[in-house]
């Protein structure tokens, strides 16, 4: 048997991978198809991942769909950065609007694990005014989340994935100490450093998913800075090395390369499994509850493919907002050169941070961004200088002479929630003769004003500390949001604060897609925190007998 | 097999059992009851002894050259990895071999006079780790955020100088005691040499501590056998402390076994270490890098120096009571 795991399931026959272990096993418990799991988890990723382990771990039969590959990140990632197209989602998408998304490497993963297993590990929690941005800030719209309960479920997170950080935290209000260690900061995050000084801002090392220190297993960063093409250390807590394995023992059962076309409904409207399609052929498994986690794209597809007579507008859609309020996050940067070697490769990509525009208020723009360090492979490196730079022939291999002397500044920054940025069906299919996803987006005024204002500042940053042959780069987003809103009625959102769905009361959406406003940080520790609260309030409900199994 | 904080497999089992060996040194140190050596002189009946102040400066000079061989190796390490890109790097090295070697000279020199190349390397020595130290806090502050943990974890070690410091000051208090004229009471800088020795190491001590608590907590303390060196050497920098102030007549039988407890301690941190080194991406089979990047090995003797010159300490304060 082919152990390729782009095209063979890894995990069957009551086993699955060890991903600490080269060839190993780890048992895995199976589910017969024809009687119903209590939940049926799709996408494994930040969001399907934890809520795979705390169900499984409150004693739930839960089997965890993932179109993407099992991998054995000891095996089967190499440092080399053009292996690195296996992990993302490169099928067919089509991309419109006035600025089309670039999609594939820079925000979709298709992995167990998700896109957690090629993620740059930046971890960072939202500053608690933007749950309510719209009454307290006077943009986006409000969260049916309460801050100071998400803190508790952050800091759940934070010691689920061990997270390295500073050892006081500069923004917001008061945070438990990161469970691990910050990192020696490389080159690249000490020009962000003094930079950051020379304007009075404040800079912290950023809070990392990889270990500074032996854990279990995984053995501590090594700073090879191969961080996107996928962590052959194990020392990156992506979901594949943390809840995944925790839900294996727990009782869960993963099935990889298992494709989800439809959730079916039944005649009282409830949702009854999932017909999926994995070694060639669709199947069906039942399940009592189904938890759609596949992110901010393959999510509302999936909803809007499963329409049938009684849900003509696609499952969960009453109020018509599947789809809608698509956000990404301005991925802007600035580079230059510096007469030092910097050497910007080694390490994780992004090892300091300013916060400072996500708490000061005084701008004349709405939402929130902050800025890090960047790194670079040269690959990626020379397609930023042809693509964004248009450098071509000896002009790009002369700039490229220059890779171990270049730094740069990369902004995550909030893009604002607009009911025409969305994501519906295409009439062309995929290999499985499902609809692909059209994906729209345009940039809006506020958008546009707070990546110039970005931009002007980081390139302030960078003549601080003496960098010459400063470019800007000005058409990058990365990413996602939005397309299955949470809020507090539902006629204006999908689901509620449980991330339960308003139309089907025993559909879920837990991931991305649930944000109503996307903040000015990286998104991967807020979808977790809100699947471990989900977790819980599953079990809350069930108690309560809120919950009919 | 989920990824918890707590180490697997062989590891587990060796530290275990190094644990278990640490454990029971002290609880030998806690409970034991052996008599006291018969050599001892009585408490009440000073009859100052040169062959006994030659014997607490060789010990001395054991200490020192423990000390010595720790920082020797230890620095070789870091500053290999620091590829000795300040010609300054070497410093360490070549003092810490010097005074090595006149450690060992002395450790086996009978004589009751002092010997001046010991004398002025050990002096030498103890200048250098002064002045090792004010360049690590001086690359400390230059470093972008000046004294942050992000500097005093990644930085230049601040204390690691002072380990050869220590070692160089022991060396010259060692060679104070050996010229201690017949009939006379070893005394250093006014003060009977025991209670001055005593002071030293146990400073010493603390610092050492502070060292490795500084570098345990950047390493979180992810295994539970790193709270050891930041626990027992307090205890017995304390107790050392307590005998060296206190009046002579006391028992310090209970400081004795603490200092020997702590002695045994800094020679199992080589092992904890080494387990620590192969707990590193591709373990013990990639030591060529994880050696530079795990935990220092030769580090932690530095505990088992200083405990020898406490006993040293213990030694004199008991040959040579001063009331
Ligand atoms: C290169 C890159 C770097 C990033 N860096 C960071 C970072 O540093 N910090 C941060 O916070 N965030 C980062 N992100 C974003 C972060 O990874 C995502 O926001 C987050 O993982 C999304 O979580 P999710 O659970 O919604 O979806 P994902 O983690 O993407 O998981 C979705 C999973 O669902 C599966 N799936 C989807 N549809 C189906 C279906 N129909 N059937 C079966 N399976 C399906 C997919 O295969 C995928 O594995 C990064 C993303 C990328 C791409
Ligand atoms: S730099 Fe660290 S986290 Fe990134 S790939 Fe290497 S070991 Fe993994």
């Amino acid at each position: 048997m082919s152990d390729d795991p782009m095209t063979t399931p890894r995990a069957m026959r009551g086993r699955a991978p060890d991903v600490f272990h080269p060839g190993g096993w780890v048992p895995m418990k199976e589910y017969p198809q024809r009687e119903p799991v209590d939940f049926v988890v799709i996408g494994t990723g930040a969001g399907g991942g934890p809520l795979i382990a705390r169900l499984a771990e409150r004693g739930y039969a839960v089997i965890g769909f993932d179109a993407g590959p099992y991998f054995r990140p000891l095996e089967d990632f190499a440092s080399d950065e053009t292996s690195q197209s296996q992990l993302f989602w490169t099928d067919e998408r089509l991309v419109d609007g006035a600025n089309p998304l670039r999609l594939g490497s820079n925000n979709s993963g298709r992995a167990v694990g998700g896109s957690t297993v090629h993620y740059a590990m930046v971890s960072l929690r939202f500053r608690p005014e933007w749950f309510k941005s719209r009454t307290l800030l006077g943009y986006g719209a409000d969260w049916p989340l309460d801050w100071q309960e998400m803190w508790r479920y952050y800091a759940q997170a934070e010691r689920d994935l061990a997270i390295a950080g500073p050892v006081s935290y500069p923004w917001g209000p008061k945070r438990p100490r990161y469970p691990y260690r910050a990192h020696e900061i490389n080159g690249a995050a000490e020009v962000l450093a003094r930079g950051a000084e020379a304007m009075g801002y404040q800079w912290a090392e950023t809070p990392l998913a990889t270990v500074s220190a032996p854990r279990g297993e995984s053995p501590p960063c090594v700073y090879r800075g191969f961080c996107r093409v996928g962590c052959s250390t194990n020392a990156k807590q992506s979901q594949l090395v943390t809840y995944i394995p925790r839900a294996l023992a727990a009782g869960a059962e993963i099935r990889d390369l298992a494709m989800v076309g439809r959730i079916a409904v039944d005649a009282a409207g409830r949702a009854c499994g999932v017909h999926y399609h994995r070694n060639g052929a669709w199947h069906f498994q039942a399940a009592r509850n189904v938890i759609v986690a596949g992110y901010a794209i393959e999510t509302p597809r999936l909803l809007l493919n499963s329409a049938t007579d009684r849900f003509p507008e696609g499952l969960a859609n009453g109020s018509g907002l599947v789809g809608r309020y698509l956000m990404t996050q301005s991925n802007q940067a600035v580079y230059g050169v510096m007469d030092e070697i910097v050497r910007w490769n080694k390490g994780p990509p992004s090892l300091t941070i300013t916060e400072h525009w996500n708490y000061e208020d005084r701008k004349d723009f709405h939402g929130g961004y902050c800025w890090m360090a960047q790194g670079p492979l040269p690959v990626e490196w020379s397609a930023a200088l042809s693509g964004s730079r248009r450098l071509w022939g000896a002009a790009l291999r002369e700039k490229m002479g220059d890779y171990n002397h270049q730094v740069g500044l990369k902004m995550v920054g909030e893009m604002l929630p607009h009911f025409d940025n969305r994501v519906s069906l295409a009439d062309e299919t995929d290999r499985y003769g499902l609809p692909i996803a059209r994906v729209t987006y345009s940039w809006h005024d506020n958008d546009k004003a707070m990546i110039q204002h970005a931009l002007g500042e980081m390139q302030r940053s960078l003549e601080l500390v003496g960098a010459r042959d400063i470019w800007r780069q000005e058409n990058d987003t990365n990413h996602l949001a939005g397309t299955a809103r949470m809020g507090s009625d539902g006629k204006s959102s999908v689901v509620d604060a449980d991330c339960r769905s308003w139309d089907i009361p025993n559909l879920w959406i837990c991931d991305g897609s649930v944000f109503p406003t996307t903040g000015g940080v990286n998104p991967s520790l807020t979808i977790t925190a809100i699947a471990l609260r989900t977790a819980d309030r599953i079990c809350e409900l069930h108690r309560a007998g809120d919950l009919r199994f | 097999m989920a990824n918890t904080a707590s180490p697997d497999g062989a590891p587990r089992a060796a530290l275990a059992l190094l644990g278990s060996l640490t454990g029971v040194a002290l609880v030998a140190a806690l409970h034991s009851r052996s008599p006291a050596p018969a050599t001892r002189p009585s408490m009440k009946a000073p009859a100052p002894d040169p062959a006994a102040a030659n014997r607490a400066a060789r010990r001395l000079n054991r200490a020192a050259g423990t000390l010595a061989a720790s920082v020797l190796l230890d620095s070789a390490v870091e500053h290999y990895r620091g590829q000795f890109e300040n010609r300054m790097m070497y410093t360490p090295l070549v003092t810490a071999a010097m005074a090595l070697g006149v450690s060992a000279h002395g450790t086996m020199d009978q004589r009751q006079t002092s010997h001046m190349v010991r004398d002025t390397v050990y002096l030498l020595t103890a200048l250098v780790g002064v002045i090792g130290t004010g360049f690590h806090l001086y690359n400390v502050r230059r470093k972008v955020g000046g004294i942050s943990w992000q500097n005093l974890f990644y930085g230049a070690p601040v204390g690691a100088p002072m380990a050869i410091g220590l070692s160089g000051l022991l060396g010259y208090l060692s060679e104070r005691v050996r010229e201690t004229p017949p009939g006379q009471r070893p005394m250093i800088w006014g003060l009977p040499a025991g209670r001055a020795v005593g002071v030293a190491s146990g400073l010493g001590m603390a610092g050492t501590v502070g060292e490795a608590g500084l570098l345990h907590f950047r390493g979180r303390f992810h295994d539970p056998f790193m709270y050891l060196p930041v626990a027992m050497p307090p205890v017995a920098a304390l107790a050392l402390g307590r005998s060296a102030l206190g009046p002579t007549g006391e028992d310090r039988r209970a400081t004795r076994w603490w200092l020997r407890a702590t002695a045994i301690l800094g020679l199992s941190g080589t092992v904890f270490h080494a387990i620590g080194v192969g707990r590193d991406m591709g373990g013990w089979r990639n030591w060529q890098q994880n050696i530079l990047n795990g935990p220092p090995i030769p580090a932690p003797p530095a505990f088992t120096g200083l405990a020898l010159a406490g006993l040293a300490a213990l030694g004199l304060l008991e040959d040579h009571p001063d009331d």
